[in-house]
């Protein structure tokens, strides 16, 4: 309905603001002060704030219940925060929630393409939704068809897809529209790692475009390839930094050493164990003492 | 606007790709058109007949007789206790009961036009009038053949020696075709949208589809209109379908104007594609969906005067049909077809199906959050 909404895809330039940890000076597209979200008397993000800066990788790590998903869900605009504020794109999510759509992809933890469209279908289908125009979306769809080498396969179902192609494709979809920020949530979880290669070099390429990168994940191995990872734990960040600060801070060889003390609460009696255990990678012993936050 | 062309592209591809919902668009209109049409028969033969033949006399005899000596009715009780009819149409051994009072032999000799009683078992209203019609013929053959040889005093009432009494039971306004035809359009264009909006906008939902949207540009509003849109025109086929098969296969007289017709279907469509969008938020899966969108069709359908009369209810439940919007659509198209009243003169049926429309209509579309949580 409104025309120049759906080209007008430019978002507010936020002030060079500094990285708080590294002092340099960064153009920050997501910025949190205190956010909060409860669901009755449970609360699920417990007064996050972050800074985001243009091109980053930006790593959600956190076991089941986290708060993860309701963190990226309130910041694409889903879901109210109860408190705090942000900004995505400089829109602010309380009241620009059009303002940050046009700026974002997202691809959610469940499979979320039309699985009864062909793909073709579906990239048609989301390219209209964000206003590209007819040929935009055939060039597009064109290029990513042959990333994923799938120009064959065009015309089958989603349906019929093998999960990790469903899983690129749903990627590729969210990037059609070349928004500024995607906000990508445990994109590989169930797919070979195979599949997680290929997922993380269009990570990379995205964000050298400049691209910001919001990715959830259980796996601890590709924490090591984002640029920075916040540690959730019960709807708090417990660790912030670049892999290789978090590791020189705990001590820690790899990342799943650090998370597994981390996220685990200080000691092993702590009931931080139980959640952390519960999922994927990070299950393990976790009895190792030590200071976490 | 191009969104929502692209929303409307997808929703006709999947609409046509779903065998359960192409089978619901087009084989439920023919299947609930095949039913009616067994239901109108305009040829019965064999009903069964029961005689309480209380006269027992030469004359009542003959017109058993003249009853068996047909192929449409087998007699299948003769009896002198009236009460053994009402027993034998309970047990289905009897559709048409005869029951002839003492004195029938005396009264058609003397001359007063003695009474026969004709009861009918009312649930297939059709077959019995069809019946009715076959009764009243045997009989008057048989009084045109009793006057040619029958004593003067007879003779000369004329043709109608014998006065049929006619009582329906269980059904006492017959239903004719006329009557029922009409009332499935009304009944399709209640089921159709309703379930198939609710189905398929809480299907995105169930699979997830409907927070991907909620992260797009698409508005709400454009959403609804791209999603229920093709409900809407799948509607008006169905009505034109459902239409020209009443009119030609089944020789319905349209005494009113199609434009009528389908302004009062626009009307409507607001009210039941209105519960579709409602329906669909207050369930989460399409079975739910389903089975909730069947509840509001029963009601309506059973408080519509569809098939009970709304002057044959109880106070209570006829005041409960006030608010039943599918009540005033049903008498909208029925006044269309068999008066053919201009919609003009239907305000009284019209104005408050309109604020049905209206209210349901924009209660769905603002319970519809466009965002989640
Ligand atoms: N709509 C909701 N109503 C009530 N509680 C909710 C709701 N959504 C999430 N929660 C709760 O909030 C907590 C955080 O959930 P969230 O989905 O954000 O975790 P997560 O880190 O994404 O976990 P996972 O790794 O399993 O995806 C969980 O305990 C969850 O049960
Ligand atoms: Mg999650």
């Amino acid at each position: 309905m409104d025309e120049t909404r759906m080209t007008g895809t430019a978002g507010r330039e936020a002030g060079g603001e500094n990285d708080p940890r590294t002092g340099r000076a960064m153009d920050t597209v997501v910025r949190t002060r205190g956010l909060t979200r409860r669901f009755g008397s449970f609360t699920a993000v417990d007064g996050v704030s972050l800074d985001v800066g243009r091109g980053e990788i930006f790593g959600f790590l956190g076991a089941n219940g986290a708060g993860k998903t309701t963190m990226i869900r309130m910041l694409c605009g889903l879901l109210m925060p109860s408190g705090g504020e942000a900004t995505v794109a400089g829109f602010d999510v309380y009241r620009e929630s059009e303002g940050i759509k046009r700026n974002i992809g997202y691809m959610s933890q469940r499979f979320s393409l039309y699985e009864d469209l062909t793909i073709e279908e579906n990239i048609e289908f989301y390219g209209g939704i964000y206003g590209l125009k007819m040929d935009e979306i055939r060039v597009r769809r064109d290029a990513l068809l042959e990333m994923l080498g799938l120009q064959a396969e065009a015309r089958k179902l989603t349906r019929d897809l093998p999960l990790g192609f469903k899983q690129r494709l749903a990627l590729g979809t969210a990037l059609l529209h070349d928004p500024k920020i995607v906000f990508l949530d445990e994109p590989t979880s169930g797919v070979d790692p195979r599949v997680r290669r290929a997922f993380w070099d269009v990570i990379h390429e995205e964000s050298k475009k400049g691209k910001t990168v919001f990715v959830s994940t259980h796996f601890m191995e590709e924490a090591e390839y984002c640029h920075r990872v916040s540690i959730m734990r019960d709807g708090k960040v417990i660790a912030l930094g670049s892999p290789g600060e978090l590791k020189r801070e705990y001590g820690r060889s790899t990342i799943q050493d650090v998370f597994i003390e981390v996220a685990s609460g200080r000691t092993a009696a702590g009931g931080g164990e139980a959640r952390a255990g519960g999922s994927g990678d990070s299950a393990g012993p976790a009895g190792k003492g030590g200071e976490g936050s | 606007m191009r969104r929502i062309y692209f929303m409307m592209k997808k929703e006709f591809r999947q609409i046509f790709r779903d065998p359960p919902m192409v089978a619901i668009i087009f084989v439920m209109p023919v299947v609930q058109m095949l039913v009616l049409s067994f239901a109108i028969t305009t040829e019965i033969k064999h009903v069964k007949l029961a005689v309480a033949d209380l006269d027992n006399g030469v004359a009542t005899r003959a017109i058993t007789r003249a009853f068996a000596n047909t192929d449409r009715f087998d007699v299948n009780i003769v009896t002198d206790d009236p009460a053994a009819v009402k027993e034998g149409m309970r047990s289905w051994d009897a559709q048409v009961g005869l029951v002839i009072l003492p004195g029938f032999g005396r009264d058609l000799a003397r001359g007063p036009a003695p009474q026969v009683n004709i009861v009918m078992d009312g649930v297939d209203g059709n077959a019995a009038s069809v019946a009715m019609g076959y009764a009243a013929g045997i009989l008057q053959d048989y009084a045109e053949k009793s006057a040619a040889g029958a004593p003067a005093g007879a003779a000369g009432r004329g043709a109608f020696p014998a006065r049929m009494q006619e009582r329906m039971w269980y059904n006492p306004d017959l239903d004719s075709k006329n009557y029922m035809v009409p009332g499935i359009v009304v009944v399709l264009l209640t089921i159709l949208p309703m379930m198939l909006s609710a189905m398929s906008l809480v299907k995105e939902k169930e699979i997830g589809t409907l927070e991907q949207l909620q992260v797009t540009p698409l508005g709400r509003r454009e959403l609804l209109a791209g999603k229920l849109t093709p409900f809407l025109i799948l509607s008006f086929i169905e009505l034109a379908i459902v239409t020209v098969v009443a009119v030609l296969a089944f020789g319905i007289t349209m005494s009113g104007s199609y434009a009528d017709l389908a302004l009062a279907a626009l009307v409507y469509l607001a009210t039941t594609i209105g519960l579709g969008i409602f329906i669909s938020t207050i369930t989460g899966t399409q079975q739910q969906a389903m089975f909730v969108a069947w509840f509001f069709m029963m009601f309506m359908i059973l408080m519509s005067g569809f098939f009970i009369p709304i002057e044959n209810m109880p106070p209570f439940l006829r005041r409960l049909t006030l608010l039943n919007p599918m009540r005033y659509f049903l008498a909208v198209v029925r006044d269309l077809f068999q008066k053919g009243t201009p919609l003009s003169s239907l305000w009284k049926d019209m104005l408050p199906m309109g604020l049905y429309g209206l209210a349901i209509f924009a209660s769905g579309v603002m319970k519809f959050r466009k965002r989640l949580g």
